[in-house]
C-alpha cells in the first residue's frame, strides 16, 4: 500500500518555524551608538505589538497595551483611544479637557487641534470607529505624525474585523458541511425500509428508528463536540440502514478499547469517513466487502482507523481530495481533515493509506485532552 | 529447584494471559462479522476492578505482609490508609474531575488555571512521584526473583523494568480496563487461597499459637533454622540464645562455631550465615518490637521516635494521597460520567477492603512461621516464603507459584500503568512529542526509574510507596481539592503550593532514601513529611491566591459550573442527553426490541 500522509510533521515543523521569528538581535556596545539598524526593528517590532493589540478592537482587553505602545512611538506625554462604545483607555496622564475634544472629532470626523490636544479620528472604510488622542505638553508632536499613527491604527483595526469575520466565516462554512446528508443515502434507506414494511414490521420499526437517530445526530446544531462513544452510535445507526440496503455484500467489524469511549471529538468526524469507506469503496463493485473500525487508546492519544478492503484509489488522488481540490461534491475527507487541523493544529490531520484495488485505511488521531475541547 | 520450577511456569502463565488479553482479546471486542457491536461504556464494576488492579501494587501485595509480621499493629494503618484514600477520592474528587474532562493532572491543571506555568510544574511532580512510585516496585520485583532464584536483586529489578519498557514501547500492555480488571482477580486469588489453605491445614496449631502471640515473649523459630544476612545488621536479643554462625560477629571477622548472645545488641556483617536451634527466640533487627506483646499494641512497632506523629502522618499522605496518583487518575477517564466515576469508587472501596484482610492475616502467619526474616529484616519476602514454610512437597510449590504469579501480576500492572502515565505526561510537555517521541519518553520514564531502583539501597516497599503516597499528598491533593471547591485559587497560588510542598515533601523523601536522615524529630520528620507538608501546601496555595486576587481566572465561574452540575443538567459532558429526550419510545420493550437486535 502506498502511503499519502495528510498531515505530514513537515508541515508541522514550517509552522513552528514560522512562529518563531521574534527574535530581538544583540548589538555588541561599540555599535549601538550607530543606533541605524536596532532603532528601526525596534520600531518595527513595536508597530507589529500594537497592531496585534488592537486585533481585538478599541474595547478590547489589550487596547491599554497598545495606546501605550503608541504614546512610546510619538514620545508623547498621553495617548488617549476613545471607541464609539464610550469606553476610553488612556496611556499617561489623562487630561479632562480631552472629553469635549473628542465629541467635536466624533461629531465632524476631522481632525481636531487644541494645545496641548491633538484628536485624530480613526476610519476603518470610510466609517468612524473611534478617536486618538494624543497630549503633547510641550507641542513636539507633530499633526502629520499623529495622522500617520491614527492611519496605522485604523490599518490594525480593519485587519482586526477581517480576521474575526474570517474566522466567523470559516465557522459558519463548516457548520454547513457537517449537516450533509446524500440524497442518495436518504432514498434508499427509505426505500428498503419500505420493503420491509410488510414482510418484517418489526424489523422495519428497528430501521425506522435508526434512521430517526441517524438524521437526528447528522441534524443537531448544538454544540461543536461529542463523545466517541456518541459518534459510535451514530455510526451503528447509519450500518444498520447501510447492511439492511446491501444484504450479505456488506460486513462490518468495530472495535473500540473503552478508555477511548470517552474522548471528546468535533461532531461527525468518524461517521463521514465510515459513509465514504462503504459509498466508494464498497458501493461501486458487486462483492461483498468488509468495513473495520478500530479505535484505541496509544499514550496520550486516541486512534481510530476506518478501513475497507473495497476499490481504494490512487495516491495521488488522496492528496488531491485532502487538500480540497476534488470534485466539490466529494469534500467529505478534506472536510474532516481541516476540521481535526483547525481543532487540533497541524499535526491532527487525517491519514490516508490507499491504493488502486487495495482498499482504503484512514487514520484518525486526537489527543485524549485537548483544552477548549468539551463535549456537550 | 523444583519449587522454581513452578514459580517460573507460574510468571509465564500471568505474561501469557497478560499477553492474549492485551493482545488479541478483550478490547471490548465482540467481533464478528454480523454483530453490529455496540460501543458501550465500560461497566462501572468492571472499573473498579481495573482501577483496583492497578492500584494494587508491590507494596499491597509483598510489602503490607512483611511489615505486619515487623512491626504489627502500627502497620495495620498502610492498608487503612490504601483503602480510605479512594474515601477522600469519592467525597472530594471523583465526580467532578471526571466531569472535568480531563485526562491527566497536568490536564486539569491547565483547565482549571489556564496556566502554562501549573502546567509545568504539574508535570514535573507527576514524572517524580511516578518515579518514586516505580522504584519499589522494581526492587521489589528484584527481591522476589532473588527469593525465587538466588540471583542478585539488581537483575531482577532491571529484568522486569525492560519488560516493562518494552511493552509500553512497542505498543502491549497498554492501560487496557479488562487485563487491569483480570490483574486485580489474580492477585486476589493469589493472596487468599494460600491463606486459606494455611489457615484449614494449621487449624489444629492455633490455640497454642494465640496463647504465644500474645505473650510477653519474643517469636521462636519452630524448627532448626539457618539464615543468611545480606547486608549488614544489628541484632536486638531479648533472651539469652546460643547458635553457630558462619562470618563476621559482633565485630570478630572469621567466626566459625557456636556462639552465646547474650541479651541486647548484636551486630552481624553481610555474608554471615546464622543457625538457631528450634524453640529459640528470634533476634530482631533494632527498631522492630522484638515482643510479641509490644508487636500487637498500636504505637510501640515503629521505627521512629514518635510512633504518635508518624502514625497521624502516615494517615494523612495515604488518606490524601490517592486522589493524586497520577495512574489512578487516568483509569477515571475511562468512566462514562461523573456519577460512573463515583460508583466506580464506591466499588473499589469494596474491593481493596477484601483484598487488604489477606496480606494483614499473612503478615501474622509469617509471624508464627517464618520468623527467620526479621533477623535479615527483608520481612518483604514473607507472603513469598509462606508457603514453602509450613507445607511439604507440590502442595507447598503450587501455593508458591501462585503466589509468585501473583507478585508479578502486581509489578507488571502497577509498573507498566505507572510507566504509561509518566510517558504520557513526558511525551506531551516535555519532549513536545507526538506519538513518535511516546516511545522515547517511554524509554526514558522506564530507565530513570530502573537505575534508582538499582542504586538507592531498598526500604520496606510499603514504606517506600507510602513516601510516594506523602508527595502526592503534599502537592496534587491540595491543586485538586482547592482547585474543585475553592473558587478564589490562582494559577500564582498553586504554582507556589506545589513547588514548595512538593519541594520540601520531595528533599525528604531523598535524605530518607538515601538514608541521610539522623533519629529523633527530624528523622521522624523526613520519614513522614506529610503531616508537616500537607498543611504547608494548603497554606501556601491559600495566602498567595488570597495575595494575587487579580490572578483568579476569568473563567472560573463556568469551569466549575462544569465540574459540579450533575449531567442530566445537560450542562457537562457525558451520554449524550438528548438521547432521552426528542424520541419518546415505549421504554421497557423497546430496550428489549434493541437488546435483541444487536445481540442477534
Amino acid at each position: 500500500m502506498a502511503a499519502a500522509p495528510a498531515g505530514s510533521a513537515a508541515d508541522g515543523a514550517a509552522d513552528d518555524a514560522a512562529c518563531g521569528g521574534s527574535r530581538r538581535r544583540w548589538w555588541p556596545p561599540w555599535r549601538r551608538w550607530r543606533g541605524r539598524e536596532p532603532l528601526s526593528i525596534e520600531t518595527l517590532a513595536l508597530g507589529r505589538r500594537i497592531a496585534a493589540d488592537l486585533t481585538e478592537g478599541l474595547a478590547g482587553p489589550r487596547a491599554r497595551s497598545a495606546a501605550r505602545g503608541i504614546r512610546r512611538v510619538l514620545a508623547a506625554d498621553a495617548v488617549g483611544l476613545a471607541a464609539l462604545s464610550g469606553s476610553m483607555v488612556w496611556a499617561g496622564h489623562p487630561l479632562p479637557e480631552a472629553a469635549q475634544l473628542i465629541e467635536d472629532v466624533m461629531r465632524t470626523e476631522s481632525v481636531a487641534v487644541l494645545p496641548p490636544f491633538i484628536a485624530e479620528p480613526l476610519q476603518v472604510n470610510d466609517e468612524l470607529v473611534g478617536v486618538l488622542v494624543v497630549t503633547s505638553v510641550d507641542g513636539t508632536v507633530s499633526q502629520p505624525a499623529v495622522r500617520e499613527v491614527a492611519l496605522w491604527v485604523a490599518y490594525a483595526l480593519e485587519r482586526g474585523r477581517l480576521e474575526s469575520s474570517a474566522d466567523i466565516a470559516a465557522q459558519a462554512e463548516l457548520r454547513a458541511l457537517r449537516a450533509e446528508i446524500s440524497p442518495h443515502f436518504v432514498y434508499n434507506a427509505l426505500t428498503v425500509i419500505a420493503s420491509f414494511v410488510r414482510s418484517d414490521p418489526d424489523r422495519a420499526r428497528d430501521l425506522m428508528l435508526d434512521f430517526a437517530d441517524y438524521t437526528r445526530y447528522s441534524l443537531a446544531r448544538h454544540g461543536d463536540y461529542t463523545t466517541v462513544a456518541d459518534e459510535f452510535r451514530a455510526i451503528e445507526a447509519y450500518l444498520a440502514l447501510q447492511r439492511a440496503v446491501l444484504g450479505e455484500r456488506l460486513r462490518v467489524q468495530i472495535r473500540v478499547a473503552p478508555e477511548v469511549l470517552a474522548v471528546a471529538v468535533p461532531y461527525l468526524v468518524l461517521q463521514p469517513l465510515v459513509e465514504n469507506a462503504i459509498r466508494h469503496g464498497i458501493e461501486p463493485r458487486p462483492e461483498p466487502g468488509l468495513v473495520q473500525v478500530h479505535g484505541e487508546a496509544v499514550g496520550t492519544e486516541c486512534v481510530i482507523s476506518v478501513e475497507d478492503d473495497g476499490v481504494g484509489m490512487d495516491p495521488e488522488l488522496a492528496v488531491t481530495l485532502l487538500s480540497g481540490h476534488g470534485d466539490p461534491n466529494c469534500v467529505g475527507l478534506a472536510n474532516v481533515d481541516r476540521r481535526l487541523r483547525s481543532v487540533y493544529g497541524p499535526y491532527y490531520g487525517l491519514m490516508v493509506e490507499t491504493a488502486q484495488a487495495a482498499g482504503t485505511r484512514v487514520i484518525v488521531r486526537v489527543p485524549r485532552f485537548q483544552p477548549g475541547v468539551v463535549a456537550s | 529447584m523444583q519449587a522454581n520450577l513452578y514459580a517460573l511456569v507460574a510468571v509465564a502463565v500471568v505474561a501469557l494471559i497478560t499477553a492474549v488479553i492485551g493482545g488479541f482479546g478483550i478490547r471490548f471486542a465482540r467481533t464478528t462479522s454480523d454483530v453490529l457491536v455496540a460501543a458501550r461504556t465500560v461497566n462501572p464494576r468492571w472499573n473498579a476492578a481495573a482501577i483496583s488492579g492497578e492500584y494494587l501494587s508491590a507494596a499491597s501485595f509483598l510489602g503490607i505482609a512483611g511489615l505486619v509480621l515487623k512491626e504489627g499493629a502500627d502497620a495495620l494503618w498502610y492498608p487503612v490508609g490504601f483503602t480510605a484514600g479512594f474515601l477522600a477520592l469519592l467525597l472530594f474528587v471523583a465526580a467532578p474531575l471526571r466531569r472535568s474532562g480531563a485526562y491527566s493532572l497536568p490536564d486539569f491543571a491547565e483547565l482549571r488555571l489556564g496556566s502554562a506555568e501549573v502546567r509545568r510544574v504539574a508535570t514535573g511532580l507527576v514524572v517524580v512521584i511516578g518515579w518514586f512510585y516505580l522504584v519499589p516496585q522494581l526492587q521489589a520485583a528484584g527481591l522476589t526473583l532473588s527469593v525465587l532464584t538466588g540471583w542478585a536483586n539488581w537483575i531482577g529489578a532491571c529484568l522486569i523494568a525492560l519488560i516493562v519498557i518494552t511493552n509500553v514501547v512497542f505498543g502491549g500492555m497498554r492501560s487496557i480496563t479488562f487485563m487491569q480488571a483480570f490483574q486485580y482477580w489474580l492477585k486476589l486469588t493469589a493472596l487468599a487461597v494460600p491463606v486459606f489453605v494455611l489457615l484449614l491445614t494449621q487449624a489444629s496449631q492455633y490455640t497454642n499459637a494465640r496463647a504465644t502471640a500474645g505473650a510477653g515473649a519474643p517469636p521462636a523459630f519452630t524448627e532448626n533454622t539457618t539464615v543468611r544476612v545480606d547486608t549488614d545488621v544489628v541484632l536486638q536479643v531479648t533472651e539469652p540464645t546460643q547458635l553457630t554462625a558462619v562470618g563476621g560477629v559482633d565485630g570478630a571477622v572469621d567466626v566459625d562455631g557456636t556462639v552465646y548472645w547474650g541479651v541486647g545488641e548484636h551486630e552481624v556483617s553481610e555474608g554471615t550465615a546464622l543457625t538457631f536451634p528450634a524453640k529459640s527466640a528470634v533476634p530482631v533487627v533494632t527498631g522492630a518490637p522484638a515482643h510479641n506483646d509490644d508487636w500487637l499494641r498500636p504505637l510501640y512497632g515503629g521505627a521512629g521516635d514518635h510512633p504518635l506523629f508518624e502514625t497521624y502522618s502516615l494517615m494523612l499522605a495515604t488518606f490524601l494521597g490517592t486522589m493524586a496518583l497520577p495512574h489512578v487518575l487516568v483509569r477515571f477517564y475511562t468512566n462514562s460520567d461523573g456519577r460512573a466515576a463515583r460508583i466506580s469508587t464506591l466499588f473499589v472501596l469494596g474491593l481493596l477492603g477484601v483484598f487488604y484482610v489477606f496480606p494483614t492475616v499473612s503478615g501474622l502467619l509469617a509471624r508464627l512461621y517464618v520468623p527467620q526474616l526479621l533477623v535479615t529484616g527483608r520481612t518483604d519476602a514473607a507472603v513469598l516464603l509462606l508457603p514453602g514454610a509450613v507445607l511439604d512437597s507440590w502442595p507447598a510449590r503450587l501455593l508458591g507459584g501462585l503466589v509468585v504469579a501473583g507478585a508479578f501480576a502486581a509489578f507488571l500492572s502497577t509498573s507498566s500503568g505507572l510507566m504509561v502515565g509518566v510517558a504520557g505526561v513526558l511525551s506531551t510537555d516535555v519532549l513536545h512529542g507526538r506519538a513518535k517521541d511516546f516511545r522515547l519518553a517511554a524509554l526514558l520514564a522506564g530507565l530513570v526509574p530502573m537505575a534508582m531502583a538499582v542504586t538507592i539501597p531498598p526500604i520496606d516497599i510499603a514504606r517506600a510507596v507510602g513516601l510516594a503516597f506523602a508527595v502526592a499528598a503534599s502537592s496534587f491533593c491540595p491543586l485538586l481539592v482547592l482547585g474543585i471547591w475553592w473558587r478564589n485559587l490562582t494559577d500564582a497560588g498553586a504554582v507556589a503550593g506545589l513547588i514548595i510542598g512538593g519541594g520540601v515533601s520531595v528533599a525528604a523523601v531523598f535524605g530518607t532514601l538515601l538514608g541521610l536522615a539522623p533519629g529523633g524529630w527530624v528523622g521522624s520528620v523526613l520519614g513522614h513529611p506529610a503531616a508537616i507538608t500537607v498543611p504547608l501546601t494548603f497554606l501556601t496555595m491559600v495566602v498567595v491566591s488570597k495575595v494575587t486576587p487579580k490572578r483568579v481566572p476569568s473563567d472560573v465561574a463556568r469551569v466549575l459550573a462544569r465540574l459540579h452540575a450533575p449531567e442530566r443538567l445537560g450542562l457537562t459532558p457525558g451520554p449524550n442527553p438528548n438521547r432521552t429526550g426528542t424520541v419518546r419510545r415505549p421504554a421497557d420493550q423497546d430496550a428489549v426490541n434493541r437488546a435483541g437486535r444487536h445481540r442477534r
